[in-house]
């Protein structure tokens, strides 16, 4: 498991992070959401070494991260980063020797995660010669070649169209071993929503959320929206519930205070004609204005 | 992690700055027109060298005949062993004048008035002029002094110096001199263009952000020296080439002499080279660092380009005593003391001098600019000054 542990960075007299400290669990997708300025590329930076801490540090299974532990991580800035006149492939090749791996193993497994990136026609392009959006997948090739330990990717999926998020999640999915640890940052919180196993808020420096993305959309008492037929009397969600928050199609989202989901439905049943009676999930976005508010 | 054994991150890197360098289309086409420039100076100097010592002379009526064979033998003993005066006669003054005039020769001689005269069109070439002069000088004395019934050999004994030249490669000076000026001019060019093409690379790293993906997988230290080992070797084969070139352009233009004079000069010089660009190429790499994009390399390279500019112009325009004191000094030495070595000997606690300066001066220069690359290599935000660099934390 890799965790980052009270981590603290200052710039100057600005506190960018204080004492943050939250867990990446091997094998999931942990979500990093935060708004502008909020801390996330700082924290990013430090898990991957090319950033000090002020104090605090990065930890594996609960030791100190070793350097070169760490140059194992497969990592893909903010900002990107590849060489801009350099061909593609040779350009992975680059990376996968860096850390180690043979000119022939390298030059493998490029071939492949080219491939599988509908790339393997623009292997032998020079890198600027490619879109944005085709540039962004050798960028998380680049991250990918050399089997990384774990995944810190900053906004990865930024700039990228639906179907170009879709191909690049299923790599990852593929990618992702049962032992390494995958944290991504980015804005889009339907994303977020779509992708994460866990999640991590960070606003103003601090983490304001951190847990299990389903954990946490469970965490307030039952909420549950109900229709009713047609011209029926909505007076009914008054009566099961103080303040329902009443919806333009004339539904309604009704909390169930102490009473069970089965007793409310039935008294509903009894008191009105009921088309529709479903939990509603409390969706991240909320959980997320509520964490930063 | 596929693999564990420590991976050659130097090595990587290296390799990559050279494989990049050589496809590189500009590079090779700036090396191949240094070596056609080498090619042609060594033509030239061939084509003008065997130009210079051949005259021809138009010989007018009433010149005293002899007078330019005299004259090429002047020119023999005053220095050019393969000169040669062709004496071309004409009818009169006026036919010597128009061949003067056509450029069919390189001067004239006639006799106006009794009096012997050198024509020439709008100048004459200052050997040639000293040579008939000389030889108009003697055959008259030769003539008055038989009219005036006067022993002349009498009246000349003792007159003539001897010359001696301290020098023993005197005759080869000139070459000698030209030798070490190609030593400081190839360190000159090569070093400045190698040095701005370490700032460059590193900054262009720094440009594309990729820098931030290589310091998460290497260490920076490591990132350095691949770079400048990578540099120094393209540089250090560039400069080999250049040699290689110069050494059959004097095999093949017969001067195997001088070549047998200066070989081991050049030995040496490849030996300061290394050192030298490695003192050097910390600082390039530094001045890299700092900038934040391409167009602060020019302030950033500076103390670069005044590093090598100095003693350039010392070594060109410097006189033996300024050239002696400087051939010890660190990164000059280089520039200066092969050049000296070439035009003769040295004594050799000046060359044990000038090794221990660079070797120490490299010590240094690599260490503080190791830190001060670690230091400022990922920041960003705009271009740092070298004393912002030395004052400002880790990052």
């Amino acid at each position: 498991m890799l965790s980052v542990h009270d981590l603290t960075r200052c710039f100057g007299s600005a506190t960018a992070l204080d004492h943050v400290s939250f867990d990446v669990r091997p094998g999931r997708i942990t979500g990093f959401v935060g708004g502008n300025g909020a801390g996330k590329t700082t924290t990013m930076r430090i898990m991957v070494g090319v950033l000090a801490a002020t104090a605090g540090d990065v930890r594996w299974d609960g030791s100190p991260l070793t350097a070169e532990w760490r140059r194992s991580f497969g990592y893909m800035p903010e900002e990107r980063g590849l060489y801009p006149k350099m061909r593609v492939l040779d350009q992975l090749v680059f990376f996968g020797r860096i850390h180690g791996m043979t000119s022939s193993a390298a030059a493998r497994r490029a071939t492949g995660l080219l491939d599988r990136l509908g790339l393997t026609e623009r292997r032998d392009d020079v890198l600027e010669t490619l879109s944005l959006g085709n540039q962004q997948r050798v960028q998380i090739a680049a991250a990918l070649v050399h089997h990384p330990s774990a995944l810190v990717l900053d906004e990865p999926f930024s700039g990228l169209d639906p179907l170009a998020v879709d191909a690049m999640v299923e790599l990852l999915r593929d990618e992702i071993t049962p032992e390494m640890p995958v944290l991504f940052s980015s804005h889009q919180l339907e994303l977020v929503e779509r992708l994460s196993d866990d999640l991590v808020i960070l606003s103003s420096g601090r983490v304001v959320v951190s847990g299990a993305v389903e954990a946490l959309r469970r965490r307030e008492r039952d909420r549950f929206r109900v229709r009713l037929a047609p011209g029926a009397d909505t007076g009914v969600f008054h009566r099961i519930d103080e303040t329902p928050e009443l919806a333009a199609d004339g539904s309604a989202v009704v909390s169930l205070g102490e009473a069970s989901p089965e007793d409310v439905l039935a008294r509903l049943v009894r008191e009105a004609p009921v088309a529709e009676f479903a939990r509603e999930s409390r969706p991240l976005a909320e959980i997320y204005r509520e964490a930063v508010r | 992690m596929t693999n564990t054994a420590a991976p050659s991150w130097v090595k990587v890197v290296a390799e990559r700055e050279i494989r990049t360098r050589v496809r590189d289309k500009s590079f090779l086409a700036a090396t191949a027109v240094t070596l056609l420039i080498i090619i042609g100076l060594l033509v030239a100097g061939v084509i003008i060298g065997s130009r210079s010592d051949d005259f021809d002379v138009a010989v007018g009526p009433g010149v005293a005949p002899g007078t330019a064979d005299l004259a090429g033998q002047v020119l023999v003993a005053n220095g050019s062993p393969d000169a040669e005066i062709n004496a071309r006669s004409y009818d009169s003054a006026s036919a010597v004048e128009r061949a003067v005039r056509d450029g069919d020769v390189d001067a004239g001689l006639v006799v106006e008035e009794g009096r012997h005269t050198i024509v020439g069109d709008d100048s004459i070439d200052v050997a040639l002029q000293a040579a008939l002069t000389g030889a108009i000088g003697e055959s008259v004395l030769q003539d008055n002094a038989a009219t005036a019934d006067v022993d002349l050999d009498a009246l000349r004994s003792g007159t003539a110096p001897e010359v001696r030249l301290l020098d023993p490669n005197a005759d080869q000076s000139d070459a000698r001199s030209g030798v070490a000026f190609a030593f400081v001019i190839t360190f000159f060019i090569t070093a400045l263009s190698f040095g701005m093409t370490i700032a460059q690379s590193v900054v262009q790293e720094k440009e594309s952000r990729v820098v931030e993906i290589l310091a998460a997988a290497v260490p920076i230290r490591s990132l350095l020296w691949g770079k400048i080992l990578g540099n120094t070797v393209l540089a250090l084969g560039q400069v080999l080439l250049i040699g290689l070139v110069g050494v059959l352009g004097l095999v093949a233009t017969g001067q195997r002499e001088l070549l047998a004079g200066v070989g081991w000069s050049m030995l040496a010089y490849v030996g300061f080279f290394v050192l030298g660009f490695l003192t050097l190429a910390c600082l390039w790499s530094v001045a890299g660092a700092l900038a934040g994009r391409q167009e602060d390399l020019q302030s950033t390279t500076l103390p670069g380009q005044l590093i090598l500019m100095v003693p350039y112009f010392i070594a060109v325009l410097g006189g033996d005593q300024v050239r002696t004191i400087f051939s010890m000094l660190p990164i000059v030495s280089t520039m200066i003391m092969p050049g000296r070595l070439a035009e003769g000997s040295v004594p050799w606690w000046q060359l044990a001098v000038a090794v221990g300066a660079t070797v120490l001066a490299a010590v240094v220069f690599v260490r503080v600019g190791t830190r001060l690359y670690e230091r400022t290599l990922l920041r960003t935000g705009g271009k740092l000054s070298y004393r912002q660099a030395l004052t400002v934390a880790d990052a």
